[in-house]
Protein backbone atom coordinates (compact mmCIF):
# COMPACT_ATOMS: atom_id res chain seq x y z
CA UNK A 1 0.00 0.00 0.00
CA UNK A 2 0.99 3.54 -0.53
CA UNK A 3 -0.55 6.75 0.90
CA UNK A 4 0.23 9.89 -0.80
CA UNK A 5 -0.72 13.02 1.07
CA UNK A 6 -1.02 16.70 -0.38
CA UNK A 7 -3.76 19.30 1.14
CA UNK A 8 -6.00 21.68 -1.12
CA UNK A 9 -6.77 24.61 0.93
CA UNK A 10 -8.45 23.05 4.19
CA UNK A 11 -8.95 19.74 2.46
CA UNK A 12 -6.26 16.87 2.56
CA UNK A 13 -6.16 14.56 -0.20
CA UNK A 14 -5.52 11.26 0.56
CA UNK A 15 -4.71 8.34 -2.39
CA UNK A 16 -4.74 4.72 -1.13
CA UNK A 17 -2.40 3.05 -3.90
CA UNK A 18 -2.66 -1.03 -3.71
CA UNK A 19 -5.01 -3.12 -1.64
CA UNK A 20 -6.35 -2.63 1.72
CA UNK A 21 -6.78 -5.70 3.60
CA UNK A 22 -5.49 -7.27 7.17
CA UNK A 23 -2.10 -6.93 6.22
CA UNK A 24 -2.17 -3.00 5.13
CA UNK A 25 -4.66 -1.68 7.22
CA UNK A 26 -2.74 -1.40 10.70
CA UNK A 27 -0.04 1.14 8.57
CA UNK A 28 -2.99 2.86 6.24
CA UNK A 29 -5.13 3.21 9.93
CA UNK A 30 -1.62 4.75 11.23
CA UNK A 31 -1.39 7.46 8.11
CA UNK A 32 -4.95 8.46 8.69
CA UNK A 33 -4.72 8.75 12.50
CA UNK A 34 -1.35 11.20 11.85
CA UNK A 35 -3.26 13.66 9.47
CA UNK A 36 -6.01 13.80 12.04
CA UNK A 37 -3.93 14.32 14.53
CA UNK A 38 -2.40 17.16 12.85
CA UNK A 39 -5.37 18.84 12.75
CA UNK A 40 -6.91 18.16 9.78
CA UNK A 41 -10.79 17.92 9.68
CA UNK A 42 -12.02 17.46 6.68
CA UNK A 43 -10.44 14.42 4.70
CA UNK A 44 -10.87 13.37 1.20
CA UNK A 45 -9.78 9.89 0.01
CA UNK A 46 -8.74 9.22 -3.80
CA UNK A 47 -9.85 5.68 -4.13
CA UNK A 48 -9.17 5.33 -8.20
CA UNK A 49 -5.87 3.18 -7.36
CA UNK A 50 -7.49 1.48 -4.65
CA UNK A 51 -7.70 -2.55 -5.76
CA UNK A 52 -9.86 -4.05 -3.48
CA UNK A 53 -10.80 -3.40 0.13
CA UNK A 54 -11.85 -6.09 3.13
CA UNK A 55 -13.23 -5.62 6.40
CA UNK A 56 -10.27 -4.98 7.72
CA UNK A 57 -9.94 -1.99 5.39
CA UNK A 58 -13.80 -1.18 6.03
CA UNK A 59 -13.00 -0.94 9.93
CA UNK A 60 -10.57 1.84 8.98
CA UNK A 61 -12.91 4.06 7.67
CA UNK A 62 -15.30 3.26 10.40
CA UNK A 63 -12.48 4.36 13.14
CA UNK A 64 -11.91 7.24 10.58
CA UNK A 65 -15.40 8.99 10.75
CA UNK A 66 -16.30 8.08 13.88
CA UNK A 67 -12.46 10.07 15.48
CA UNK A 68 -13.99 13.22 13.11
CA UNK A 69 -17.41 13.12 14.95
CA UNK A 70 -19.49 11.08 13.04
CA UNK A 71 -21.65 11.04 10.16
CA UNK A 72 -24.73 13.38 11.67
CA UNK A 73 -24.58 16.93 10.62
CA UNK A 74 -21.88 17.75 12.52
CA UNK A 75 -19.79 15.20 10.80
CA UNK A 76 -19.52 14.12 7.41
CA UNK A 77 -15.55 15.70 7.08
CA UNK A 78 -14.90 12.22 5.29
CA UNK A 79 -15.65 11.92 1.77
CA UNK A 80 -14.19 9.25 -0.73
CA UNK A 81 -14.35 9.06 -4.53
CA UNK A 82 -13.21 6.64 -7.19
CA UNK A 83 -14.83 3.57 -6.12
CA UNK A 84 -13.74 0.58 -8.49
CA UNK A 85 -16.78 -2.24 -9.23
CA UNK A 86 -15.44 -4.83 -6.51
CA UNK A 87 -14.90 -2.08 -3.34
CA UNK A 88 -18.21 -0.02 -4.57
CA UNK A 89 -19.97 -3.77 -4.16
CA UNK A 90 -18.16 -4.18 -0.28
CA UNK A 91 -19.81 -1.19 0.62
CA UNK A 92 -23.02 -1.79 -0.43
CA UNK A 93 -22.99 -5.17 1.20
CA UNK A 94 -21.63 -4.22 4.16
CA UNK A 95 -24.23 -0.96 4.08
CA UNK A 96 -20.74 1.36 4.24
CA UNK A 97 -22.49 3.33 1.27
CA UNK A 98 -25.12 4.81 3.74
CA UNK A 99 -23.06 6.35 6.14
CA UNK A 100 -19.55 7.32 4.01
CA UNK A 101 -19.98 10.50 1.56
CA UNK A 102 -19.09 8.48 -1.34
CA UNK A 103 -18.32 10.46 -5.03
CA UNK A 104 -17.40 9.53 -8.52
CA UNK A 105 -15.38 12.11 -9.22
CA UNK A 106 -12.42 14.20 -7.19
CA UNK A 107 -13.95 17.77 -8.10
CA UNK A 108 -17.54 16.40 -7.02
CA UNK A 109 -15.88 15.56 -3.80
CA UNK A 110 -14.56 18.51 -3.49
CA UNK A 111 -17.47 20.98 -4.60
CA UNK A 112 -19.20 22.47 -1.40
CA UNK A 113 -16.65 20.96 0.95
CA UNK A 114 -13.62 23.11 0.27
CA UNK A 115 -12.92 26.54 1.86
CA UNK A 116 -12.26 29.15 -0.27
CA UNK A 117 -8.82 30.74 0.59
CA UNK B 1 0.50 -28.67 -11.02
CA UNK B 2 3.79 -27.67 -9.34
CA UNK B 3 2.99 -25.98 -5.55
CA UNK B 4 3.43 -22.47 -5.91
CA UNK B 5 3.72 -22.05 -9.32
CA UNK B 6 0.88 -20.04 -11.06
CA UNK B 7 1.48 -22.08 -14.04
CA UNK B 8 -1.63 -23.49 -16.27
CA UNK B 9 -5.05 -23.41 -15.08
CA UNK B 10 -4.21 -24.94 -11.77
CA UNK B 11 -2.51 -23.62 -8.77
CA UNK B 12 -1.71 -25.08 -5.55
CA UNK B 13 0.35 -23.32 -2.70
CA UNK B 14 0.73 -24.41 1.16
CA UNK B 15 0.80 -21.43 3.95
CA UNK B 16 1.95 -21.75 7.50
CA UNK B 17 -0.84 -20.47 9.37
CA UNK B 18 0.43 -17.04 10.15
CA UNK B 19 -1.12 -13.53 9.20
CA UNK B 20 1.38 -12.55 7.48
CA UNK B 21 1.28 -15.26 5.13
CA UNK B 22 -2.15 -13.71 4.07
CA UNK B 23 -0.36 -10.80 1.81
CA UNK B 24 1.19 -13.80 0.07
CA UNK B 25 -1.36 -15.96 -0.63
CA UNK B 26 -3.04 -13.12 -2.48
CA UNK B 27 -0.76 -11.91 -4.44
CA UNK B 28 0.13 -15.05 -6.00
CA UNK B 29 -3.26 -15.72 -6.49
CA UNK B 30 -3.68 -12.22 -8.69
CA UNK B 31 -0.61 -13.47 -10.47
CA UNK B 32 -2.11 -16.53 -11.48
CA UNK B 33 -4.97 -14.50 -12.44
CA UNK B 34 -3.55 -12.16 -14.35
CA UNK B 35 -1.77 -14.55 -16.33
CA UNK B 36 -5.08 -16.13 -17.04
CA UNK B 37 -6.94 -13.41 -17.78
CA UNK B 38 -9.42 -13.49 -15.16
CA UNK B 39 -11.57 -10.51 -15.55
CA UNK B 40 -10.46 -7.98 -12.40
CA UNK B 41 -14.35 -7.84 -10.91
CA UNK B 42 -13.82 -11.84 -10.62
CA UNK B 43 -10.26 -11.63 -8.98
CA UNK B 44 -10.75 -9.17 -6.89
CA UNK B 45 -14.13 -10.56 -5.50
CA UNK B 46 -11.45 -13.71 -4.29
CA UNK B 47 -9.21 -11.42 -2.94
CA UNK B 48 -11.48 -10.32 -0.44
CA UNK B 49 -12.76 -13.46 0.39
CA UNK B 50 -9.03 -15.21 0.64
CA UNK B 51 -8.22 -12.11 3.01
CA UNK B 52 -11.43 -12.51 4.85
CA UNK B 53 -10.70 -16.80 5.71
CA UNK B 54 -7.95 -16.90 5.73
CA UNK B 55 -7.39 -14.53 8.86
CA UNK B 56 -10.52 -16.14 10.34
CA UNK B 57 -8.79 -19.25 9.92
CA UNK B 58 -5.61 -18.54 11.31
CA UNK B 59 -7.27 -16.53 14.61
CA UNK B 60 -9.60 -19.56 14.99
CA UNK B 61 -8.76 -22.73 13.96
CA UNK B 62 -4.58 -22.33 14.81
CA UNK B 63 -5.60 -20.24 18.12
CA UNK B 64 -2.58 -20.89 20.48
CA UNK B 65 -0.21 -21.87 18.24
CA UNK B 66 3.24 -19.28 18.49
CA UNK B 67 2.86 -16.15 16.78
CA UNK B 68 5.11 -15.75 13.59
CA UNK B 69 4.69 -19.45 12.57
CA UNK B 70 6.85 -22.47 13.41
CA UNK B 71 3.85 -23.93 15.39
CA UNK B 72 3.27 -26.36 12.84
CA UNK B 73 -0.24 -27.01 10.37
CA UNK B 74 -0.64 -25.89 6.96
CA UNK B 75 -3.45 -23.86 4.92
CA UNK B 76 -3.16 -25.05 1.38
CA UNK B 77 -4.93 -22.88 -1.44
CA UNK B 78 -5.91 -24.86 -4.42
CA UNK B 79 -7.28 -22.77 -7.64
CA UNK B 80 -8.92 -24.25 -10.34
CA UNK B 81 -10.01 -22.38 -13.09
CA UNK B 82 -12.80 -23.87 -15.71
CA UNK B 83 -14.35 -22.25 -18.36
CA UNK B 84 -17.69 -21.37 -16.68
CA UNK B 85 -15.83 -21.00 -12.93
CA UNK B 86 -13.58 -20.41 -10.80
CA UNK B 87 -13.14 -22.71 -7.77
CA UNK B 88 -10.55 -22.04 -4.74
CA UNK B 89 -10.62 -24.74 -1.92
CA UNK B 90 -8.79 -23.65 1.31
CA UNK B 91 -8.00 -26.67 3.33
CA UNK B 92 -6.33 -26.42 6.53
CA UNK B 93 -5.56 -29.36 9.26
CA UNK B 94 -6.53 -26.74 12.49
CA UNK B 95 -9.29 -27.03 15.07
CA UNK B 96 -12.84 -27.67 13.50
CA UNK B 97 -13.96 -24.26 12.66
CA UNK B 98 -16.80 -23.81 10.30
CA UNK B 99 -16.39 -20.11 9.23
CA UNK B 100 -19.93 -20.05 7.99
CA UNK B 101 -21.67 -20.48 11.08
CA UNK B 102 -20.47 -16.96 11.75
CA UNK B 103 -23.96 -14.80 12.62
CA UNK B 104 -24.54 -12.78 9.89
CA UNK B 105 -25.03 -9.02 11.06
CA UNK B 106 -27.83 -7.18 11.52
CA UNK B 107 -27.87 -4.83 8.70
CA UNK B 108 -30.84 -2.60 9.45
CA UNK B 109 -28.68 -1.50 12.82
CA UNK B 110 -26.58 1.69 11.71
CA UNK B 111 -22.84 0.25 10.82
CA UNK B 112 -21.53 2.30 13.79
CA UNK B 113 -23.50 -0.08 16.39
CA UNK B 114 -22.82 -3.45 14.77
CA UNK B 115 -20.07 -5.72 16.14
CA UNK B 116 -17.48 -6.18 13.95
CA UNK B 117 -17.95 -9.61 13.60
CA UNK B 118 -19.47 -11.33 11.05
CA UNK B 119 -18.96 -8.74 8.39
CA UNK B 120 -15.93 -10.53 6.82
CA UNK B 121 -18.23 -13.86 6.40
CA UNK B 122 -21.00 -11.48 4.95
CA UNK B 123 -18.72 -10.14 2.05
CA UNK B 124 -17.73 -13.65 1.36
CA UNK B 125 -21.29 -15.13 1.10
CA UNK B 126 -22.30 -12.10 -1.11
CA UNK B 127 -19.62 -11.69 -3.17
CA UNK B 128 -19.12 -15.37 -4.02
CA UNK B 129 -22.01 -17.41 -6.16
CA UNK B 130 -21.02 -20.36 -3.74
CA UNK B 131 -19.38 -21.10 -0.33
CA UNK B 132 -19.64 -24.54 1.41
CA UNK B 133 -17.87 -25.75 4.12
CA UNK B 134 -17.31 -29.55 5.32
CA UNK B 135 -14.72 -31.10 8.04
CA UNK B 136 -13.38 -33.94 6.23
CA UNK B 137 -10.37 -36.36 7.43
CA UNK B 138 -9.62 -34.30 10.42
CA UNK B 139 -9.43 -31.11 7.92
CA UNK B 140 -11.58 -28.36 7.29
CA UNK B 141 -12.53 -27.69 4.09
CA UNK B 142 -13.84 -24.48 2.54
CA UNK B 143 -14.98 -24.27 -1.50
CA UNK B 144 -15.56 -20.98 -3.25
CA UNK B 145 -17.35 -20.87 -6.39
CA UNK B 146 -17.18 -17.42 -8.78
CA UNK B 147 -18.99 -18.06 -11.99
CA UNK B 148 -17.80 -16.77 -14.88
CA UNK B 149 -19.69 -15.60 -18.00
CA UNK B 150 -18.87 -15.75 -21.45
CA UNK B 151 -17.92 -12.84 -23.23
Amino acid sequence: MEIATRTHNDVTLVALVGSLDSNTSPQTQQALDGILSSGARKLVVDMTALDYISSAGLRVFLATVKRLGGTGAGGGALRLFGLNETVREVFDISGFSTILAVFATEADALKGFLTPP
Amino acid sequence: VHAGSPLGNAFQLTIEPDRAEVARANAAFTAFAEANAVPDAIRRSLNVALDELLQNTIAHGFAGRPAGGGGGGAVTIAVELLPDRLTVTLTDDGQPFNPLATAAPDTARPVEERPVGGLGVHLVRQLMDEVQYHRRGGRNVVVLVKRLTKV
